[in-house]
């Protein structure tokens, strides 16, 4: 086929490159044995993950049968709860916002956005000893400042968690709706209880116009819905627990930067994720350069966007200069975390930014994925030095007009650093074994790329024809 | 009287589409026809009949009725336990904002979860006839039908449109 030496000639070069060609009956049964055979090393991964996120577990159950009677140690783990929600929640994202613009690039990556969705358990499991711990909204007679005004005492307590389960269900919601079809095409294909799997929840599948027109309404459904609770949780979980800890912390641009830069976490995570599935599973005719092309265009503005929020936030403080605008800024930049406060200011923004603003970057893949690694770190900084000093608070003090004591720096214990690692490997190892169950790849929508994407010649060059249907 | 269907297989979809307008020439009636498919083809490419749907009307509904129960939850309660604070009314919109967001998505999320199980036809219990083939870019065209003596003129029309393989089922 002419176009298919048109694509193999420019691959591996140009990521303009039109993709190659491969045909529907070979995509379904590369796709689906990618769930069978995993390789030692990712078996040896996976297992020292997975012991990882156990001993992450146990640490958690320690600290708070330990610790469970005072709050300010509880920092690096509200700072996990942050971290993990912005990547588990931010990641599905991708798979939601191009595909209601019609992006034809990001079809191959949807699914591995989407698998993000499970990692969410990890979020409910670190946030579930801080809903006991955090205080409630009246503590000696006084109300402290919060979203909340006159609600019930636990208000914060039940309707977070409540969030936090429901953006987990719809989010594995958003990933089923997109997962039927490859479900029926395990159960055609595939062998097993993979087989019994895929035909228990397939419900049925015979891919009729009715089902394949739902199908497309429910993704879009589940996506709106899913980013309108993904907003509000971290609104919640910003304000509940972040500023509402601190006196004088009064800030409105603080739950939107929380926002953004979940989703710059969430985007940095699908490069990560995308890079290595695309390396160790030989997916490279399926995940073409365009991809991560795309993706660094999406990852670069959304690095951009986050010293645009953290330079609003900070200069009112700034300018402000009453009591509770210095005390803040001490709290949160200059004092206890200032370390931190650094470290997240160049990993997140200005190493980040250097990378991906060059062209030569975001057409390759091995330096975004670095870019996008010192992304997470630097997130995780920068939720350390948010968190971390806002649980520090005393909570004889949540009550004062402003901060009149900062406190000391809180380092890590044993049993946090064990948390972090936990928390982080609970995250990997979901994504991993959620790889084993269903193509990390969805079949239909790789098929679905080569119908409506044909590689033409163009005048004296090649470019890409792409139907977009309403 | 049994249902009986057969299903026609096709490695293209040119020839599938003209079976489609066979169908319908030949007299049969939109509904007992489909065409089945492993990938999403844009609506209207076999010339299908495209039927009404009621999806997004479920989590308009589940909405509403979510709305309306969050506002009577706050008002009910801050009327029952009337408390003034900070100079603002006892029926404040912005306190009860939060959780009449909240229970609105919670309330569309189920209805929508509902609606979907409704209008897909899923779970499907009785699938009828397939081939796997369709999941590796195959398609099939479907016929259903009360009267046996449809079923010679449905295959003739499958096989003049270039079916490669009939079922019956």
């Amino acid at each position: 086929m002419a176009s298919e030496t048109v694509a193999a000639g420019h691959e591996a070069t140009d990521h303009h490159a039109p993709p190659p060609q491969v045909a529907a009956e070979v995509i379904a049964r590369e796709l689906v044995a990618t769930t069978i055979g995993a390789s030692g090393r990712f078996k040896a991964w996976a297992w020292i993950l997975g012991a990882l996120s156990i001993a992450g577990i146990v640490a958690l159950i320690l600290k708070f049968i330990d610790q469970g009677d005072d709050s300010t140690k509880w920092g690096y783990v509200a700072a996990m709860v942050s971290f993990l929600l912005s990547v588990a929640g931010g990641a599905p994202m991708v798979s939601m916002a191009p595909v209601v613009a019609k992006a034809n690039w990001v079809r191959p990556v949807t699914r591995i956005a989407s698998i993000f969705s499970f990692a969410g358990i990890a979020t409910v499991i670190m946030l579930i000893p801080l809903v006991a711990i955090l205080p409630p909204l009246v503590t000696e007679g006084a109300r402290r400042r919060t979203v909340w005004y006159i609600a019930p005492d636990y208000s914060p307590h039940f309707w977070t968690t409540l969030g936090l389960v429901l953006l987990l269900l719809t989010g594995i919601m958003l990933f089923y709706s997109a997962a039927l079809p490859d479900f029926a095409s395990m159960r055609d294909h595939s062998t097993g209880w993979r087989q019994r799997l895929g035909k228990r929840l397939a419900r049925g599948w015979v891919g009729t116009d009715v089902q394949w027109r739902t199908l497309r309404m429910r993704i879009g459904m589940f996506g709106t819905f899913y980013f309108l609770i993904l907003v509000f949780v971290n609104f919640l979980i910003s304000t509940d627990f972040g500023q509402s800890l601190v006196p004088g912390w009064r800030d409105a641009i603080f739950p939107m930067y929380h926002t953004v830069s979940g989703f710059q976490a969430g985007v940095a995570a699908v490069v990560i994720a995308l890079y290595f599935s695309r390396k160790y599973m030989k997916l490279e005719k399926y995940v073409h350069l365009d991809a991560f092309w795309s993706l660094g265009r999406l990852l670069f503005a959304l690095t951009l966007l986050w010293i645009y929020f953290f330079y609003s936030s900070f200069i009112v403080f700034w300018y402000g200069r009453s009591a509770n605008d210095i005390a803040t800024l001490e709290l949160l930049i200059k004092g206890p975390m200032i370390y931190a406060f650094i470290g997240g200011l160049v990993l997140m923004w200005f190493v980040p930014w250097w990378i991906l603003i060059w062209n030569k970057v975001r057409r390759g893949t091995g330096a975004m994925v670095v870019g996008s690694f010192i992304i997470l770190i630097g997130l995780l900084l920068d939720r350390i030095r948010t968190f971390v000093p806002a649980w520090s608070v005393p909570p004889e003090r949540i009550h004062e007009k402003w901060l009149t004591v900062i406190p000391d720096t809180y380092w890590p214990t044993v049993f946090d650093v064990l948390i972090i690692v936990g928390g982080i490997s609970m995250v990997a190892v979901i994504v991993m074994l959620m790889t084993r169950v269903i193509p990390v790849l969805s079949v239909w929508q790789v098929q679905e790329f080569n119908l409506l994407a044909k590689p033409i010649k163009y005048i004296k060059g090649h470019a890409t024809l792409v139907a977009k249907p309403d | 009287m049994s249902t009986q269907s057969i299903l026609g297989l096709f490695q293209q979809p040119e020839p599938a589409a003209d079976a489609m307008d066979g169908l319908k020439e030949a007299g049969f009636e939109l509904g007992t026809f489909d065409v089945l498919t492993g990938t999403p083809y844009p609506e209207g490419a076999f010339g299908e009949h495209v039927p009404q749907h009621r999806l997004f009307r479920y989590p308009a509904f589940g909405a509403i009725i979510g709305f309306t129960l969050s506002i009577f939850l706050t008002s009910v309660t801050q009327l029952a336990y009337p408390m003034v604070t900070g100079g603002k009314p006892i029926l404040s919109l912005f306190a009860m904002l939060i959780i009449m967001y909240e229970m609105t998505m919670l309330s569309g999320v189920i209805a929508t979860v509902v609606g979907i199980v409704i209008e897909s036809r899923l779970p499907n219990m009785k699938p009828g006839i397939y081939d796997t083939r369709i999941t590796e870019g195959w398609i099939g065209v479907v016929v259903t039908f009360d009267d046996d003596s449809k079923v010679a003129d449905a295959e003739g029309v499958l096989n003049r449109a270039g079916a490669l393989e009939i079922k019956h089922a």
